[in-house]
């Protein structure tokens, strides 16, 4: 599978990174070496074949509903570009929203 | 005084040397920190040189000894350590080599390192990376690549990098890094050291910044294997702050180290072994390792993992799609690098991201965005999770015949900063070796076999163990390093004695 | 927009709706995947950590509690429970969610294929017509119809944005917006319903049920005006008799039951009007103005969105076997379908009865409390006293029954003075009152007030003989066949007796002296 630059620029917008022209051109070409390696995987007949997200089988790990101590304001807030009123600070939203938008 | 050489010392010399009241923890961190202030402007391992945790820790391990209440030392006490730059440290900053962090302040402690530091140890400062852990030179790190102590004209590998360099040059006696496709065996192997990657869950990834979380596992590095089993133990076990992590009765893997390989069935990868772009000197060296292994006893045979091949596949399918989703928080708002002037947010999103990652970072999240995107899910992520499937089978099998296998570390040794620089590609088929053990969640350590017979630079054996077979492995690679006895110091850090 | 409109509407135009309802779990003590308590307002970003500020190195560990509430609430609305499942990242980037990825869960939440039954009754009923435009169950005052539930999923909460420079705190015309992280991370289930919902009536039937139903598991407070139960609506229109689905639309921001249904009703008559004037629906999500009474569109949805959905590698599979499940369903508590059938059937209560009462957890425990203590028999006696009395003190006073002075053992003592003949239903009037201002039991005020009724023949058997002896001319009309004087009697009787006598008892005794 190839990738045109104009799905660079959608991939892009999607993964939130701003590239210029010359960037998308040279990724389109990395990312299709890289593609062109690894679709070999494709090839693989693995249509009866479990897949795999550990590889250590474990299930049902969970938490007690129990309290514990979180963090100071001034910490949470320690690394915050821009904070005020104990809040972190954040520029006008426009275009794509949140969930369900 | 000349400075103490702690590159003469394993961990547990030191640890002993301070219980007997012959060495100071001070004294062992100052010697740690004489050896930086020698070394790192050439080697530059270090991000952050951490004087003032050190010399607390110090003063805490002295006490104890002073105080001569005959209470028991802890089994890392006076020990100078070094962390990888993506575990959270109160203290430090800890930026991945990034711009993106590059002046994120920790504000909670990665467990691994808690229990290290919980255990006596000295906290020296934190260690140089790829970038996110993206890559296995340490070419990627924003900061500067980290140079080979072998030789400064060449790579330490990667990505833990700079975690492989501090312990080749004596600047910290135990290291932690973390190991996703090979970042920990790797560049032990081209640094010639020790470097263990323990079995998925067997070590808590909470604190660890994260790079493919099915895949992320930490692990100490050490001049000896000894070392490295020390390290294990402290760091191991469950932690309720990390999900994946697995609850397994305590070990003390140093315990069991002299048990030798009598009988023990080693099998050598031998369709691997054969894969092009492996080079001679590490070949006939890993023939050599079996001769050797042959010698003390154990039972060599050859074994197939016929899908390794595919290792590769799957892993830049996998560890760049969990990269993509977890890099995504990098987003300028909480914390980390924000673009001045951003007229709304989706400016300052995408702005605040292209300007903090470097360029590997940008082709993984790319990479991973589109694995992931609407209509590529099964073809990509659901393929690689199904290889992952018949690889980890490949190796249940070779473990019914086997009880460890044994592969080089690396394809080649150590090579040139800028060699491979320019083509992604060809850097990341430095770990084919490495990266099937992760995809299968396997425990593997690697061990210095010697010189290259070419390039005169260490070679590293991985021996690879089924899950939480970390005792029997390290068993075996303990015999193996007794019989090369190969001596860990590099010509640079020879010259200064 | 009048009823009447959207009734003309309705009558050629057939809606088709589905509810997605979010609710937290605030009966939780901590967060989804952290220990932070789970909290209402507060100081922002005083309920964060590492785990739900996303911060680098975090990860999550699921709460287990919030796991069996979310199948605790799948077993009382008849869903199937997985037997194994688990979370998914959904990705998207907003300021309100601090991963930048919500943990959710996708093929595999942890209950699926339920359903609810629900009662219109009311105005609603006149919503309802059949395919061909036939007002059905004309004249009926009440209907049942059963909505499905395509999922329940279990997920995170996000934080809150105040946005600052626009109009009171909303999103057009900010300049910039402040972030907390407090709510962030909040156990939430999400509900997805068929689209099996046909009028607006339904559609806020389905909500309340459901509101009731979660209120009696006690997993929420369910409270919308501060958010903690969430109702959007997915609507679309098609002539009556088609087959195929129109367009749909999603309404957000509906703060209340009211709010619903004339949100999805004003959907509905404007989707009509726009397609009956040539125009299209527009997929989209579009934002209820109750003050304006009026939708508007928040977003067009060409953006797609494309959420890249992958299993949560930082935790592990879920298998459920019987034995957890069982262990769960132990749980249940009597749900209200179940309460209303004990109350029609144990206690002989008539339907609408046992249906406003199970209609209101405050007033259905009240009920039962007041029964326990008066007897079953007297159940229905103490319902009409609720239903009547209670109701209309607590709907002029504008307060939940749990706020009254007036306490179950009042109610009940109150329907035993009456039935034990100690005081006229007409007095039991007045002391309910008294009862209610003062908080004073019925026993105390019939003594205070001398209220007891006298049924005591002998005393009564004084007072008509005076009556009767001061009337000697009427006596005699009466005994020549003015039988109409009956009245008088009675009325001089009561007089002397301040109205405290026995009608009965006083009625007996005149006819008897009067026969003489
Ligand atoms: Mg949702
Ligand atoms: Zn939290």
């Amino acid at each position: 599978m190839a990738l045109s630059e104009s799905e660079v620029r959608h991939v892009a917008l999607l993964a939130r990174l701003a590239l210029s022209d010359d960037e998308v051109a040279t990724l389109a070409g990395e990312l299709n070496s890289i593609l062109g390696h690894i679709d070999a995987i494709q090839r693989l007949d693995l249509d009866d074949v479990e897949p795999t997200a550990h590889a250590v089988p474990v299930v049902n790990e969970v938490r007690e509903d129990v309290v514990r101590a979180g963090l100071p304001r001034e910490l949470a807030l320690l690394n915050a570009p821009e904070a005020q009123d104990g809040a972190f600070v954040i520029p006008q939203i426009v275009g794509p929203g949140g969930e369900g938008s | 005084m000349s400075a103490l050489d702690l590159s003469a010392l394993t961990a547990g010399d030191i640890r002993d040397a301070i219980a007997a009241g012959d060495l100071t923890a001070r004294e062992a961190a100052e010697a740690a920190f004489a050896r930086i202030d020698a070394l790192d402007g050439d080697v530059h391992a270090f991000n952050q040189v951490t004087r003032d945790l050190a010399f607390r820790a110090a003063e805490r391990v002295d006490a104890t000894v002073s105080s001569g209440s005959g209470e028991k030392l802890p089994p890392l006490a006076g020990v100078p350590v070094a962390f990888k730059d993506n575990m959270n440290l109160v203290g430090t900053r800890t930026t991945c080599s990034s711009r993106m962090l590059e002046s994120y302040e920790s504000v909670y402690d990665c467990t691994a390192v808690a229990r290290t530091i919980a255990a006596g140890a000295i906290p020296v400062g934190k260690l140089n990376m790829d970038e996110f852990a993206f890559g296995s030179s340490t070419e990627n790190s924003a900061f500067g690549p980290t140079r080979n102590p072998w030789d400064l004209d060449r790579v330490p590998g990667g990505s833990s990098g700079g975690s492989a360099a501090a312990v080749s040059a004596g600047m910290a006696a135990i290291t932690l890094g973390s190991d996703t496709g090979g970042s920990i065996r790797q560049p032990g192997a081209l640094c010639g050291v020790v470097a263990l990657k323990p079995t998925y869950g067997r070590v808590s990834r909470y604190g660890c910044v994260a790079f493919a979380s099915s895949l992320d596992q930490i692990g100490p590095f050490g001049k000896s294997v000894g070392d490295c089993a020390l390290a294990l133990s402290v760091i191991c076990g469950k932690d309720s702050m990390d999900a994946t992590s697995v609850e397994r009765p305590f070990e003390e893997f140093s315990a069991s180290l002299d048990g030798g390989v009598e009988g023990l069935r080693v099998g050598i990868v031998s369709d691997m072994l054969a894969m092009d772009g492996v080079a001679a000197e590490v070949r006939s060296a890993t023939l050599e390792a079996a001769d050797v292994l042959a010698g003390l006893g154990a039972e060599v045979g050859d074994v197939r993992l016929p899908s390794a091949e595919h290792g590769l596949s799957a892993y830049y399918i996998i560890g760049p799609a969990e990269a993509s989703s977890n890099l995504a928080r990098f987003d300028g708002i909480r914390y980390g690098h924000r673009a001045a002037d951003a007229t709304d947010v989706l400016d300052l999103y995408m702005r605040s991201r292209a300007e903090g990652f470097g360029p590997e970072s940008i082709r993984r999240i790319m990479l991973g965005t589109y694995a992931l995107s609407a209509g590529y899910y099964d073809a990509y992520y659901g393929q690689a999770q199904k290889a992952r499937t018949v690889i980890s089978a490949d190796f249940e099998r070779a473990f019914l015949e086997f009880d460890v296998l044994l592969t080089p570390t690396s394809p080649t040794t150590a090579f040139r900063i800028g060699e491979k620089s320019a083509d992604p590609l060809a850097m990341y088929l430095s770990d084919i070796f490495t990266i099937p053990v992760n995809l299968a969640g396997n425990c593997a350590v690697s061990v210095p076999a010697g010189l290259g017979r070419d390039t005169g630079l260490p070679v590293g054996m991985q021996f690879i163990g089924t899950h939480f077979a970390e005792a029997l492995v390290l068993r075996a690679a303990a015999a193996f390093e007794k019989a090369v006895s190969f001596d860990t110091t590099p010509p640079s850090v020879r010259a200064l004695s | 927009m009048s009823t009447d409109r959207l009734l003309q509407v309705l009558e050629r135009w057939e809606p088709v709706i589905g509810l997605e309802i979010h609710t937290e779990l605030t009966s939780a003590n901590t967060k989804m995947f952290c220990g932070c308590p789970v909290a209402f307002g507060g100081e922002a970003n005083t309920r964060v950590c590492p785990v739900c500020l996303g911060l680098p190195g975090a990860l999550p560990v699921p709460n287990g509690r919030a796991i069996e509430l979310t199948v605790l609430a799948g077993l009382a609305t008849c869903c199937e429970i997985a037997r194994r499942s688990q979370f998914h990242r959904k990705q998207y980037f907003y300021p309100d969610m601090p991963k930048d990825y919500q943990i959710s869960q996708y093929d595999l939440p942890f209950c699926e294929r339920g359903s609810l039954a629900v009662e219109i009754a009311g105005d609603g009923v006149r919503q309802r017509f059949d395919r061909t435009g036939v007002r059905t169950e004309a004249g009926e005052t009440s209907y049942a119809t059963t909505i499905g539930i395509t999922r329940i999923h279990l997920e995170e909460d996000t934080g809150k944005m105040v946005h600052v420079g626009g109009s009171e705190g909303r999103l057009s015309g900010a300049t910039k917006s402040l972030v907390d992280f407090n709510r962030a991370g909040t156990p939430l289930i999400e509900l997805v319903s068929e689209p099996d919902i046909r009028t607006p009536a339904e559609a806020r039937a389905f909500a309340q049920k459901l509101r009731l139903i979660w209120l009696t598991l006690g997993i929420s407070d369910c409270n919308m005006e501060e958010g903690s139960m969430r109702v959007d609506a997915n609507v679309s229109v098609r002539r009556r008799g088609d087959a195929e689905l129109g367009v749909k639309a999603e309404i957000k921001n509906m703060n209340s039951f009211k709010a619903l249904h004339d949100g999805v009703a004003h959907e509905i008559v404007r989707q009509v009007e726009l397609l009956e004037s040539g125009g299209r629906v527009m997929q989209e999500t579009r934002h209820w103005d109750a003050g304006a009474k009026r939708t508007s569109a928040l977003r067009s949805k060409e953006e797609a969105h494309d959420y890249r959905y992958f299993p949560e590698p930082d935790m592990v599979p879920f298998v459920f076997d019987d034995a957890l499940i069982e262990r769960i369903r132990a749980e249940l508590p009597e749900l209200p379908d179940a309460k209303k059938a004990r109350f029609v059937e144990a206690w002989g209560l008539p339907a609408y009865d046992a249906s406003v009462l199970t209609g209101d957890i405050e007033l259905a425990e009240f009920f039962e409390a007041a029964v326990t203590i008066a007897g079953q028999e007297r159940a229905k006696a103490v319902s009409n006293v609720m239903l009547n009395d209670l109701s209309a003190h607590l709907n002029a006073n504008a307060i939940a029954v749990t706020e009254s002075r007036i306490v179950p053992a009042m109610i009940a003592e109150l329907v035993s003075l009456v039935e034990e003949g100690t005081i006229s239903s007409k007095q039991a009037k007045d002391v309910f009152a008294e009862m209610a201002e003062s908080g004073d039991a019925p026993g105390a005020i019939v003594e205070l007030r001398g209220l007891r009724q006298v049924s005591d023949s002998s005393q009564i058997e004084t007072v008509v003989a005076s009556v009767l002896d001061a009337n000697t001319d009427k006596v005699a009309a009466y005994r020549a066949g003015k039988t109409g004087l009956m009245g008088f009697f009675v009325g001089q009787v009561m007089r002397e007796m301040q109205g405290q006598a026995n009608p009965q008892v006083v009625n007996e005794v005149l006819e008897r002296r009067l026969a003489q």
